[in-house]
């Protein structure tokens, strides 16, 4: 038994061990459970096995006895700091004087003020704490590393060593390289954003940054500046960036320029109008088209009324028929005679066409006034027509193009009406607006395509349903 | 015959064009990156000249580039931003998502950002070159610098155009660069000649804004992105040609006359003296402190003949310029409070003149309304209460006019309560033979440096536009006074009369010898008429009649205009009575 005592607590502290070996071998030892008797802890007979087996170790040797003695030591140890068989008499018994009377005198002060009692409520700890409370009398053990350092000989020894560098002036490697290390450099700026308001500006035309890399490792590694072509720097229109208004929209207009202007506003809106009232009139429903009632009986009546003109036209058809057969027999074989003719004739008639385009040409000796004139004819018209194509061209530069599945859509120009205007600078009311102007000048220039605003689509069709209290109220 | 069948749409245009969908899948980037990308390089889409071949047989209506410019693209490093910029927005989208803060601030701060600079220089390899595209860029910066901050584009965007545009407006003041300004329905127009350039711009009146929604805000911004990247490279370089320090300081003199205790009042300490830079009323600070550049003269080189002329008309001109850059010099204004500041103190302040304003408008007011100094209150309200003898009290049209008439126009025209002349769009040039309004003629009479009074030079005008027609009208009238003397002589004949005979003083024929030569001119221009081939007369006939129908055309215009003229004088008569 002391054998296994000393295997299984092999952890346990040498003196307490030796303490709780005498303890339990006293007979006057009394334990807190009554159930457990000394004299038990002999025990039955055990069934023999051999113990030169350590798995025979831990399966037959019984250590509940043991455990539960040492259970009931440590329980002892913990509520009352120490063996109860070894307490003297004072620190387990008390005189019993009888009560005190001071839970009566709580009970009248409790109820005049609220206030103190409140404030001694305040001032008790969580019950939360007290759970966590450490409640045992046991001394918490003590933790060698506090005063006991491992490896303290070989680090005692690196610190002389070091002691005595230092003294000679030798600095450690470790130190060194932290000293040799490039300090970060904080103050390096963020990459600022490019619309940062206190962005700095230099000279961008004036220097010429030297490029150093080798330029095969910078064209092979994608660094290199690829070159404009210098195509690229043709603008796509020749209208100016900003196109003055004509000197009717002036805010205090010259009276004629002023209704210039208008004229110009109003013929742009006669053309709309007029388009708008062509496409109407394409649209509208012609008169004839319309159901009468005399059409809508004959739809009625189709068919059910016989007519003759269906045999008439039968009776046609048998002359075509006879036609055909005609033309079969024409192209019978031709005879040997007249293929012979036939042959003569065509030489003949082809030398008749000799003859007379070699005369043609000695007669042409005697035009050629007339033929210089149409030759010169001929190069003016294409002159000509190279001419307007050229000068096309040129229009088109100005022109809008078509870049996009949108046309080009001029804004409407901007007037103010003769009782709009404004009598002076501070009356005015400025007229349109000049984002809009800014952009579709962009557009009328080519530089972006016209686009539409993207329609909001939605995907799923929306339900409405009244509520339910809603519908009650209604 | 043997060789390949060929196939349909593998050369030819077919192969040189490609449709934005293709070249954005080619790019790997999204729409938006790609319309993006196009605008900051400068790649526009193409119409192809047979729609049919490009569009493999298709017709439809759709946008194509022109497939090198995409490959050029692919070089461009700000493709590979714009792809680390999209994992960004994924990234941060999911730390919000997962409300990891820490994660979003950390992505935050190394939020990629990429810079134009080389876009810029490689657009615009010369300085002329960007100051030729600079219009567009000055009127998107004015415009945006404009904008409410509120959320429709960044913050900082619309600081940054304010920033630039002062700084232009500042460059433009000290270079007394401005030409001609133009007060529009729409905006105010400005043209300035800078280095030899006409540069005009667009500014919106303030607070003039409704946001129409059919405008793509995102293309806008885009481009301004680009401008103003542009302009700020462009106006550090316009501020070294000057001397001026960049970024623009204000002059260490008008610094202390700005000094004031309450200043706090209007901005806050840091912003207060970005505020008086926009003030526009003072000086700027330059690099080497000289008063004043000796004005350059214009070279002379000996020259002959024909170059001499131009050469005497270039000088000519170049004079007329100095004195209108000085226009104002000498002269104080005063602003009222319901005049559009800005806009008035960067005019008067580019011809010299000196401005200010009351306290409570604007910070950077360099003197009060009760300075006895003042020359010109400029005022747009009918009447004032308290009014100072020795000054002018105008409406601003006056100072706009003037700039445009390059004099000090008669103040008389622009006083309170008086129905202003119209104002005339300076960038009309007017050719031979045009309708002319007589507004015009009246200034281009005062240029000349002839005093009108009043209706009188009006006609003066019509009397030298009908020059020539009154000079052959006198001809014919001193041949009929011959004929009647001729006339009268035989019908006393005729009547068996003895004729009167007498010696009458003979009149001395001056000889003019200008008028001899312009005779002489006539008749050579006459005989060369008659030389001409029947083709050339044909076309000489042609281009008279055309100047001929001009001409009748304004002088219909004229003789409408007076008729409306009368109209209104008999209208105000009545009035009157």
């Amino acid at each position: 038994m002391l054998q296994d005592d000393k295997q299984l607590q092999a952890g346990n502290m040498a003196a307490r061990r030796r303490l709780k070996r005498v303890a339990s071998s006293q007979p006057g030892f009394l334990t807190l459970k009554s159930s457990l008797h000394p004299t038990d802890l002999a025990g039955n007979r055990r069934k023999r096995v051999n113990k030169n087996k350590k798995k025979n170790w831990n399966k037959y040797s019984d250590i509940n006895d043991v455990e539960e003695f040492l259970e009931d030591v440590r329980h002892q140890e913990r509520t009352t700091g120490g063996l109860l068989s070894e307490k003297t008499d004072d620190n387990l018994f008390y005189v019993d004087l009888g009560q005190p009377e001071k839970p009566e005198q709580k009970a009248e002060d409790a109820q005049p003020d609220d206030g103190k009692k409140r404030k001694g409520k305040s001032s008790r700890p969580l019950r939360i704490d007290l759970i966590l409370q450490r409640d045992s009398l046991v001394p918490p053990p003590k933790d060698i590393l506090a005063y006991q350092q491992p490896n303290a000989k070989k680090l005692r020894r690196i610190a002389q060593k070091a002691e005595q560098l230092a003294a000679k002036g030798v600095v450690p490697r470790r130190q060194k390289r932290l000293l040799n290390r490039r300090p970060v450099d904080r103050t390096a700026k963020k990459a600022e954003a490019n619309n940062n308001p206190d962005r700095e500006y230099y000279d961008i035309w004036e220097q010429q940054p030297k490029v150093t890399a080798d330029p095969w490792y910078l064209q092979q590694t994608g660094k290199k500046l690829v070159k404009r072509p210098e195509k690229l720097n043709e603008k796509p229109s020749v209208l100016p960036a900003v196109e003055v208004i004509a000197p009717g929209g002036s805010y205090n207009p010259d009276f004629f320029s002023h209704q210039a202007l208008l004229q110009e506003a109003h013929e742009v809106e006669v053309q709309k109008k007029k388009q708008e009232d062509k496409l109407e009139r394409q649209l509208a429903v012609n008169r004839e088209d319309k159901a009468t009632e005399e059409t809508n009986l004959r739809e009625q009546v189709e068919g059910l009324v016989e007519e003759e003109e269906n045999n008439e036209e039968a009776a046609p058809s048998m002359e075509d028929d006879e036609a055909a057969l005609a033309a079969i027999a024409v192209t019978q074989k031709k005879t040997e005679r007249q293929i012979k003719k036939e042959r003569a004739e065509k030489i003949k008639e082809q030398q008749r066409l000799a003859n007379r385009r070699q005369t043609e040409q000695q007669q042409q000796l005697f035009q050629l006034r007339s033929i210089k004139a149409s030759i010169k004819k001929q190069d003016q018209k294409t002159k000509d027509k190279q001419m307007q194509r050229r000068a096309k061209q040129e229009a088109q530069k100005a022109q809008p193009r078509r870049l996009g599945k949108l046309k080009f859509q001029a804004p409407d120009l901007d007037v103010q009406l003769s009782d709009e205007l404004a009598g002076s600078l501070r009356q005015l009311k400025p007229e349109g607006s000049i984002l809009k102007d800014r952009f579709k000048s962009l557009q009328k220039r080519n530089l972006i395509e016209p686009r539409e605003r993207a329609k909001f689509k939605r995907r799923l069709k929306v339900k409405y349903v009244e509520k339910r209290a809603f519908k009650e109220i209604t | 015959m043997g060789g390949l069948q060929k196939k349909k749409f593998e050369r030819g245009s077919a192969t040189n064009y490609i449709t934005r969908n293709r070249a954005r899948k080619k790019l790997m980037l999204s729409l938006p990156d790609f319309r993006r990308l196009c605008i900051l390089k400068g790649i526009y889409p193409h119409e192809p000249k047979h729609k049919k071949k490009v569009n493999k047989g298709s017709t439809a209506p759709r946008t194509f580039y022109l497939l090198k410019d995409i490959r050029f693209l692919l070089h461009e490093p700000i493709v590979s931003k714009f792809r680390e910029y999209k994992i960004f927005v994924r990234k941060l989208k999911r730390a919000y998502g997962k409300t990891e803060w820490s994660a979003v601030e950390r992505l935050k701060e190394n939020k990629p950002t990429y810079k134009l600079d080389h876009i810029v220089k490689e657009r615009y390899p010369t300085f002329i070159d960007a100051l030729r595209d600079i219009d567009d860029a000055l009127c998107m910066c004015f415009l945006f610098s404009t904008f409410a901050r509120t959320g429709k584009c960044h913050v900082q965007t619309i600081q940054l155009c304010r920033r630039l545009t002062v700084e232009w407006m500042n460059y433009v003041i000290a270079s007394r660069a401005l030409r001609k300004v133009f007060l529009s329905i729409k905006g105010i127009y400005y043209q300035a000649e800078v280095m030899g350039q006409l540069i005009t711009w667009l500014v919106p009146y303030q607070f003039s804004h409704d946001h129409p929604t059919d405008v793509d805000y995102r293309v806008m911004a885009t481009f301004t992105e680009l401008y103003t990247t542009l302009l700020g490279f462009v106006n550090f370089r316009l501020y070294q040609s000057l001397n001026l320090v960049y970024p623009p300081k204000l002059d260490s003199k008008a610094e202390l006359d700005l000094k004031e205790e309450n200043e706090d009042d209007y901005a806050m300490s840091s912003e207060s003296y970005y505020e008086k830079l926009s003030a526009l009323s003072s000086s700027l600070a330059r690099v080497v402190s000289t008063e004043e550049e000796e004005e350059a003269k214009l070279d002379q080189f000996p020259v002959e003949g024909e170059d001499m002329d131009k050469m005497e008309a270039r000088e000519k001109e170049q004079k007329q310029l100095e004195v209108q850059k000085k226009i104002f010099e000498g002269l104080k204004f005063f602003i009222n409070r319901e005049v559009p500041r800005e806009s008035l103190a960067f005019v008067i302040r580019c011809f010299g003149g000196q401005v200010s304003w009351d306290k409570s408008v604007c910070i950077g007011s360099t003197y009060d309304v009760t300075d006895e100094t003042i020359t010109h209150q400029v005022v747009d309200r009918p009447n004032v209460d308290k009014q100072y003898m020795n000054r002018y009290y105008i409406q601003p049209q006056w100072v706009y006019d003037c700039v445009n008439a390059k004099i000090l126009l008669p103040v008389e025209d622009y006083f309170l309560g008086v129905t202003l002349p119209p104002h005339l769009s300076p960038f009309v040039e007017e050719k031979e033979g045009d309708y002319v309004p007589p507004e015009k003629l009246k200034i281009m009479a005062l240029q000349r440096g002839e005093q009108p009074d009043g209706e009188e030079e009006e006609e003066e005008e019509e009397e030298e536009e009908d020059d020539d027609e009154e000079e052959e009208e006198e001809e014919d009238e001193e041949e009929e006074a011959e004929e009647k003397n001729l006339k009268k002589m035989e019908k006393q004949k005729s009547q068996g009369k003895s004729l009167e005979v007498k010696v009458t003083p003979g009149k001395l024929k001056v000889e003019n010898p200008a008028r001899l030569e312009q005779e002489e001119q006539a008749e050579e221009k006459r005989l060369a008429i008659m030389m001409m081939k029947k083709k050339e007369k044909y076309l000489y006939d042609k281009i008279m009649f055309g100047k001929k129908r001009k001409v009748r055309e304004a002088n219909k215009l004229a003789a409408k205009r007076k008729a409306h003229d009368d109209a209104e004088k008999a209208k105000k008569k009545k009035a009157r009575k």
